[in-house]
């Protein structure tokens, strides 16, 4: 009997490990705990936007006019159509499955918000092959595919564009499907790459 | 009464170290894989790889059905992927560490022409000693249903679909190796 252990004092040990566990476990990623990190390139000065917490790592990153422009030039496409895309609001991608059960995301269900207000869809892959269907497999690869299911430890990337001028600023909002629920994030105030590469000091 | 306490008493100590297991192994397997990441999804029902002929860099025609009876790791890609290039030492160092008897490794290129290629695996910090193959029309991509680059394959020495990655890999890690001696050991 001497060495039992007192009720309240077990009930007092109990109510410390469940405060550890809690707090432990509160160190985790966690749904509806994620943030969005917006940050400027010291080397470019273009922005990136990046979400962590969440079941899909998603990451937007400015891109150039230029940039696009020397991106299909190099792959011969015709100059009505490296005009067209440039003229874009293009992002750079890049999606990651951070979870031990597959994902799948649709470009189809995304829309961008404009500064009245007003919803749009996102212009797709498919939409662009559709249109220039003899250079459909340079579109293959550059930009985002429509829809993937990435399972555990896969990643994808591409161009986002986005029927925007230079500078101009809207909200993205994107979303995800897992275990047959649908999760839709923002990303507020989202900026169009500058026609010029920006000043850095 | 004693006994109660003790096991709500075990069992509080068991959820904290569960916890702390799985904190710990969640921050060193964020850790090991890095950016590129190791992991490979199995495929089933196994069925059989979309056999290809493509030639490489000096023209001569590699075909995939005349692997059988070796693992093969087929790798789609392109110069212009970052994260291509990111996999391209740890792929050939696995290529280097395996062997060619029970091994090989297909880097089968998307839309991009041979000079172009060159030029580029001689900017490579390490140059790929693997057979680097030319799907022009992404034509065999297509068949293996490839959405995005770098997307990897393993086909078994029955020549069947064993295991896929989508994204980025670091082919040299050990659990890597390892999944491949397991193929490799199987009839």
């Amino acid at each position: 009997m001497g060495h039992s252990v007192p009720p309240a004092r077990v009930i007092r040990s109990r109510g410390w490990l469940t405060s550890l566990v809690i707090l432990f476990c509160s160190l985790g990623p966690q749904a509806g705990q994620a943030e969005m990190h917006r940050q400027v390139s010291p080397d470019t000065g273009l922005v990136s936007w990046k979400s962590s917490g969440d079941a899909l790592d998603f990451e937007l990153l400015q891109v150039l006019p230029d940039y696009v422009r020397a991106v299909f030039t190099t792959r011969g496409l015709p100059k009505p159509l490296i005009d067209k895309v440039s003229s874009y609001c293009v992002f750079g991608t890049i999606l990651k499955n951070t979870t031990d059960k597959p994902l799948s995301y649709r470009v189809a269900d995304w829309r961008y918000i404009t500064a009245d207000g007003k919803r749009h869809e996102i212009r797709t892959k498919s939409d662009w092959v559709a249109e220039w269907r003899d250079m459909g497999v340079a579109f293959r690869w550059s930009m985002l595919p429509d829809d993937q299911t990435f399972e555990v430890g896969d990643w994808g990337q591409g161009f986002t564009t986005i029927p925007l001028q230079p500078n101009d600023v809207f909200s993205l909002v994107y979303s995800w499907s897992q275990d047959g629920h649908t999760e839709t994030r923002t990303i507020k105030e989202v900026q169009c790459a500058p026609e010029e590469p920006p000043n850095i000091d | 009464m004693r006994l109660k306490n003790h096991r709500i008493s075990t069992r509080s100590l068991l959820g904290l170290l569960t916890c702390l297991v799985l904190l710990s192994a969640f921050a060193v397997t964020a850790r090991a894989e890095g950016e590129l990441g190791y992991r490979f999804t199995p495929l089933a029902p196994l069925q059989a790889a979309p056999d290809f002929s493509l030639q490489d860099m000096d023209e001569e025609t590699h075909t995939l059905s005349d692997y059988r009876g070796k693992v093969v790791l087929v790798n789609f890609w392109a110069t212009w992927c970052p994260p291509c290039r990111k996999e391209m030492p740890a792929l050939e160092a696995l290529y280097k560490k395996l062997g060619t008897e029970d091994f090989a490794v297909l880097a089968v290129n998307q839309w991009e022409d041979p000079d172009h290629v060159f030029t580029y695996t001689g900017d490579l910090n390490v140059f790929p000693t693997f057979p680097i193959l030319f799907d022009p029309e992404s034509a065999v991509s297509e068949k293996y249903r490839v959405k995005g680059l770098p997307t990897s394959f393993l086909v078994d020495k029955q020549g069947r679909l064993a295991y896929r990655a989508v994204g980025g890999r670091d082919f040299d890690h050990p659990e890597v190796e390892k999944l491949i001696l397991e193929l490799q050991q199987q009839p």
